[in-house]
């Protein structure tokens, strides 16, 4: 209990800190405002980094990326993996099975080498870091969903539905997806999760293109090259990158049974 | 009962163990010996002949001997497998004697056909070289008097010509293996007359070189004769992040293209040391493209220059381990004068000078545009000598100016050549190396193979002929390089960063490395281990 | 627990084969999948062709040729699957060595990685995984199940740059004065290892849980199994299959890890091949690694689900 108190106040400390950016910070992320590779002090909190840029303004601003890249991969992956598991589930037999099919296609490449074959196909850059990451991990949201879309058909009052006489998307719509909402909300955090890893993961390995626009896996990656001199730039972005997917996952699971998607 | 034993994981896992028992066994083959080696890039070909790679040279120059040796202190000539040289008065001319007692790695005997067979390899048209057909000038072919001497004619004079006989592209291979393996797959196969042989070459894994034991020939500016070290591996390190990691933990012993600080710090330590080694030729350097608008008006370029603080940027990337470059090519190659010398930093002129051309800030997004047309400049970055991190500070001084900058990233020299091809930038990241100041002449020759500015004046290319023309080391050739420089600097082609300089650390098993006139090369024969 | 039926046992080989039959199918579509992917993008490789200083279109002529590239995608389809059986995955665009050979030389570097991962992966989930669900209400139990819980969501970029900094630290204070090679293959293990065993522990003690509050873990304290260990292996029995399925899954999924931890700790292998050859546009080998991916993934699935129905028969009535 404490865990999810604690993990929404992360949560909305961060996304409240990406709103906010130009008001929290004083220097440019982007500029040089001091020396390079000082270590935290009055002026800099966090220090600077290697070409003497403020670490604080480059993760407050870098935190805007971030989020918009996992915030917009998850949301493709939910949007249309529910669309897609929804659909196969309430359809016919053939439908379903190609779309099952198609998604366990999908599905025998594992998710991150999915992303990085289609960022091979569209090139590197956010955009399509964010895409690649989204698109790979609909197959699994899919079926996730259609379980559990099954599951719901089978309870009553659908058959009752059914049994009347109302068509598919109407019980698609009125019925199904209701009942199914908070399951769903619960997966979908967790699939967040997993987005916000696979993008700061692909921004780590040097997919997403522009290197002054501040993110946090690319910093991280950045910091790695610093390591003995300072640590905190590797450290600190990584951390907010380990602390957002812990409170993501403390929302998403609850406290027994656990899901991997 | 049932069997409760997990069998789907026990075939999988039981694999697994195998592989591993097998892979540590294997590993501990690979693991050598000897010394190990880095390499920062991997060359699209190991040829010396046929293809243009600094890094190909760095375990290439041991395993091949050249015509003559050039010091890298004093920058004389000295013998090599020709024990002396003579020019024709015309220069064009270069007559050999060749040295009687040299014999190549497969046992095949070093004659003038020997020199000849390279000679005709490095020039074939089908065999495409990218630089060693190249230093060979206005060449016209040779003739051979006797068994032990060569003439190589030219059509012009060449004052070039011997700073390239001195380089590893021009190292004399056996023409039988030459013949035998053909220009496709001779890389895998090399012999020289070197302290070291070629043994293995696997693309982006290992180079594998052995001591040479019957190697009785070496020149003067070896310090030893004969090499002390069994076998030398040569590893990839690629990721620049990593190469401190790779020399803390032992995988490799001496490795270049370390990043500055790392450097710095480790080089305080007692069991490294750091060698600063000046890369003379072509300054790391962005090259504006003058095809381009808006960078296709000179005064605009110049502002662009001006608008930069190159002190500061160079400073911070670099600490003092590399002086501002001065022009387009290295003081230690050509000494910058008042006149050669780039605009210096000054924000206010730059803003005058693009207010001026019509460029104004929007009061709302603060974008310099001028009607609509936003300034968008797009910069393309390969990932080497810290360029990146260069880009991302000149881009930051000129978003100051409301300038909007788009950094392109490319992976490698592929890459960097097929966005040079497409045109759409506006400035792009290069560097070159070369012991003789002709290096210049592909990059502001109107036909030049790196003429990436897209300059072109019949004032320049007389001016580049009439310098390989001059005797090699004149003061009147320095003053040809000078008149080239300052038009480079008149018409601000570039934007000179900084003097190339390799930061490599050694850990303290080596001792005795030093390094070729070109920087890049190791002498790897004079290298000892100590245990 | 039943005996399996050996009077079912022709249905059981329909069931096989039908099961085998549909991994091949799904491993084609995957292949054909990612074939396609790649060859859109692909185009005309520009920047292979000046690297290595080919300029005149003759010469770029002349290498789409040897590549195949010039002639029709189908064309280009059927031969690259019908080489696939005979281990021909095409050539590298930049060395033009066989990609099958590029993919072999480094194999034993990621298999030695995987490996290794996969034994500590095992070592790790059984402790945290048993331990956490036997002191469930114990502080040790719940650190235990912290600790899992922290492993699966801790991203790997972050696990292993922790460690090699503090690998660094270590090295460079002159505490451990440069390690045997061993360790540089320790340690990459280890992050990998821990990063997997979380979602496997966390099965496990669910798993475990659970069962300690069925009918039939009463049952047998009510018979008189001694407390301890043979009680936890009442408990523990049925919660297995999950978790072994979730084990051969990871076991296969172990090569996304390779990629970031090969990367992190400068070591040579197939993950660091995947991502230097997507930046630099070699389709080819990029193509070649996801497809032996995607097999081997499909395969074990298969084999692994071949399997399960011998731990559970009623598992076999829903293949």
């Amino acid at each position: 209990m404490i865990r999810r108190i604690l993990a929404i106040i992360w949560l909305s400390t961060i996304l409240a800190v990406a709103a906010a950016a130009p008001l929290l910070t004083v220097y440019d992320p982007v500029q040089p405002a001091g020396g390079a590779l000082e270590s935290p002090s009055a002026i800099h909190p966090l220090g600077t980094d290697n070409l003497g840029r403020d670490v604080f303004s480059r993760l407050v601003y870098g935190s805007r990326m971030s989020l918009v890249m996992a915030g917009m991969a998850g949301a493709i992956a939910v949007v249309f993996g529910s669309l897609l598991g929804s659909w196969s589930a309430v359809s016919r037999r053939q439908v379903d099975a190609v779309l099952t099919w198609s998604g366990n296609v999908l599905l025998s490449i594992p998710g991150l080498l999915l992303a990085m074959l289609f960022v091979a196909s569209l090139g590197t850059g956010a955009l399509t870091v964010t895409l690649a990451v989204g698109i790979s991990a609909v197959p699994g949201y899919m079926r996730v969903a259609r379980t559990l879309m099954k599951q719901i058909r089978q309870e009553e009052y659908i058959l009752a539905a059914e049994a009347i006489g109302a068509s598919s998307l109407r019980i698609a719509w009125r019925h199904i997806i209701p009942n199914a909402r908070p399951r769903l909300q619960v997966l979908a955090t967790t699939q967040l999760a997993w987005s916000f890893v696979n993008t700061t993961t692909l921004s780590f390995l040097g997919f997403a293109g522009d290197p002054s626009t501040p993110e946090w896996g690319a910093m991280l990656n950045t910091g790695r090259g610093f390591l003995l001199q300072a640590p905190h730039l590797a450290l600190i972005p990584g951390l907010a990158i380990s602390l957002t997917i812990l409170a993501l996952h403390a929302l998403g699971t609850t406290s027994r049974s656990h899901t991997t998607i | 009962m049932i069997r409760t034993n997990q069998p789907s994981a026990l075939p999988i896992l039981l694999i697994l163990l195998t592989a591993l028992i097998l892979t540590a066994c294997q590993s501990s083959g690979i693991t050598p010996e000897g010394l190990v080696y880095g390499l920062t890039l991997t060359p699209s070909g190991l040829d010396p002949h046929l293809n243009a790679s600094s890094e190909l040279g760095i375990p290439l120059s041991s395993v091949y001997d050249t015509l003559i040796f050039r010091d890298p202190e004093t920058g004389e000539f000295v013998p090599g497998l020709a024990q002396r040289w003579q020019v024709s008065d015309d220069g064009c001319r270069y007559t050999f004697f060749l040295r009687e007692d040299v014999i190549f790695h497969d046992g095949t005997p070093f004659n003038a056909n020997a020199v000849a067979a390279n000679l005709d390899y490095i020039v074939d048209p089908d065999h495409r070289s990218q630089k060693a057909v190249f230093m060979l000038g206005p060449y016209a072919g040779w003739s051979i008097p006797d068994p032990n001497t060569i003439v190589i004619h030219l059509t012009e004079p060449f004052s070039p010509l011997l700073d390239s006989l001195s380089q590893v592209y021009l190292g004399m291979a056996s023409p039988l293996a030459l013949e035998t393996w053909g220009p496709a797959e001779y890389q895998f196969h090399q012999v020289g007359t070197g302290p070291y042989r070629f043994i293995e070459y696997i693309p982006n894994d290992h180079i594998i070189l052995e001591r040479n034991p019957d190697y009785a020939w070496s020149p003067s500016i070896y310090n030893s004769q004969t090499a002390s070290v069994e076998r030398i591996t040569f590893r990839f390190f690629t990721d620049s992040a990593t190469r401190a990691y790779a020399l803390e933990t032992g995988q490799v012993d001496v490795l270049g293209e370390i990043p500055t600080t790392e450097a710095l710090r480790l080089s305080q330590l007692d069991e490294f040391e750091l060698f600063t080694i000046p890369i003379p030729g072509i300054p790391f350097q962005f090259i504006f493209n003058t095809e381009h608008e808006p960078t296709d008006e000179a005064s605009i370029r110049e502002a662009l220059i001006q608008a930069l603080d190159r002190e500061f940027i160079v400073s911070t990337v670099f600490m003092d381990t590399s002086p501002i470059a001065q022009g387009p090519l290295t003081a230690n190659l050509l000494p910058p004068t008042a006149s050669t010398t780039f605009p210096a930093y000054d924000p206010d002129a730059a803003i005058r000078v693009l207010t001026a051309a019509g460029w104004d800030r929007s009061s709302q997004s603060g974008d310099l545009s001028r009607g609509e047309i936003p300034f968008v400049l797009t910069v393309i970055v390969p990932p080497w000598g810290s360029a990146p991190d260069v880009a991302q500070l000149m881009a930051a001084a000129w978003q100051e100016l409301g300038i909007d900058v788009v950094i392109k990233l490319v992976p490698g020299f592929g890459s960097l050549l097929e966005a040079q091809r497409s045109g759409d930038y506006h400035l792009i990241a290069m560097n070159d190396f070369g012991s003789d100041p002709n290096v210049i002449t592909s990059y502001y020759a109107s036909d030049g193979l790196y003429n990436w500015s897209g300059y072109s004046s019949p004032d320049m290319d007389q001016l580049l002929v009439e310098a390989v023309l001059s005797s090699p080391d004149g003061e009147q050739r320095l003053a040809i390089y000078r008149e080239i420089a300052f038009l480079v600097q008149d018409e601000a082609l570039i934007i000179p960063i900084r003097d190339y300089v390799n930061l490599v650390i050694a850990n303290q098993r080596v001792d005795g490395l030093h390094f070729s006139s070109q920087g890049w090369f190791p002498y790897l024969i004079d290298v000892r281990l100590n245990s | 627990m039943v005996p399996i039926s050996y009077r079912r046992s022709s249905q059981f080989l329909i069931s096989i084969a039908r099961r085998l039959f549909e991994s091949l199918l799904t491993a084609w579509a995957a292949v054909t999948f990612t074939f396609l992917a790649l060859r859109m993008s692909a185009g005309d490789p520009v920047g292979v062709l000046l690297s290595r200083g080919l300029a005149s279109p003759a010469d770029a002529d002349a290498l789409r040729i040897q590549l195949g590239l010039n002639r029709p995608l189908a064309t280009q389809y059927v031969d690259f699957l019908s080489g696939l059986p005979g281990g021909d995955l095409g050539q590298s665009l930049y060395t033009s060595r066989p990609v099958a050979d590029i993919i072999l030389e480094q194999l034993p570097y990621t298999l030695a990685l995987a490996g290794l991962a996969l034994v500590i992966t095992l070592v790790l989930s059984v402790f945290l995984g048993i331990g956490a669900a036997w002191w469930q209400r114990k502080p040790v139990g719940r650190m235990l199940q912290s600790v899992s819980g922290t492993a699966i969501a801790l991203p790997v970029i972050f696990v292993g740059t922790l460690v090699l900094w503090a690998f660094r630290a270590i090295v460079t204070s002159g505490f451990l004065h440069l390690p045997p090679t061993g360790f540089q293959l320790f340690i990459p293990a280890l992050v990998l290892g821990f990063s997997n065993s979380g979602g496997i522990a966390w099965t496990l003690q669910a798993g475990i849980q659970e069962n300690m509050q069925a009918p039939f873990f009463l049952a047998a304290r009510a018979r008189g199994v001694r407390n301890g260990l043979p009680l936890l292996w009442h408990a523990l029995k049925p919660a297995l299959p999950p978790a072994v399925s979730l084990f051969a899954l990871e076991a296969s999924f172990l090569f996304t890890g390779t990629v970031v931890t090969e990367t992190i700790f400068a070591r040579p292998g197939l993950g660091r091949l995947l991502v230097q050859s997507i930046l630099d546009g070699d389709f080819p080998v990029a193509q070649g690694l996801v497809v032996v991916a995607a097999f081997v993934y499909t395969v074990s699935l298969g084999l692994a689900d071949i399997c399960s129905y011998f731990l559970d028969p009623r598992i076999g009535r829903e293949v």
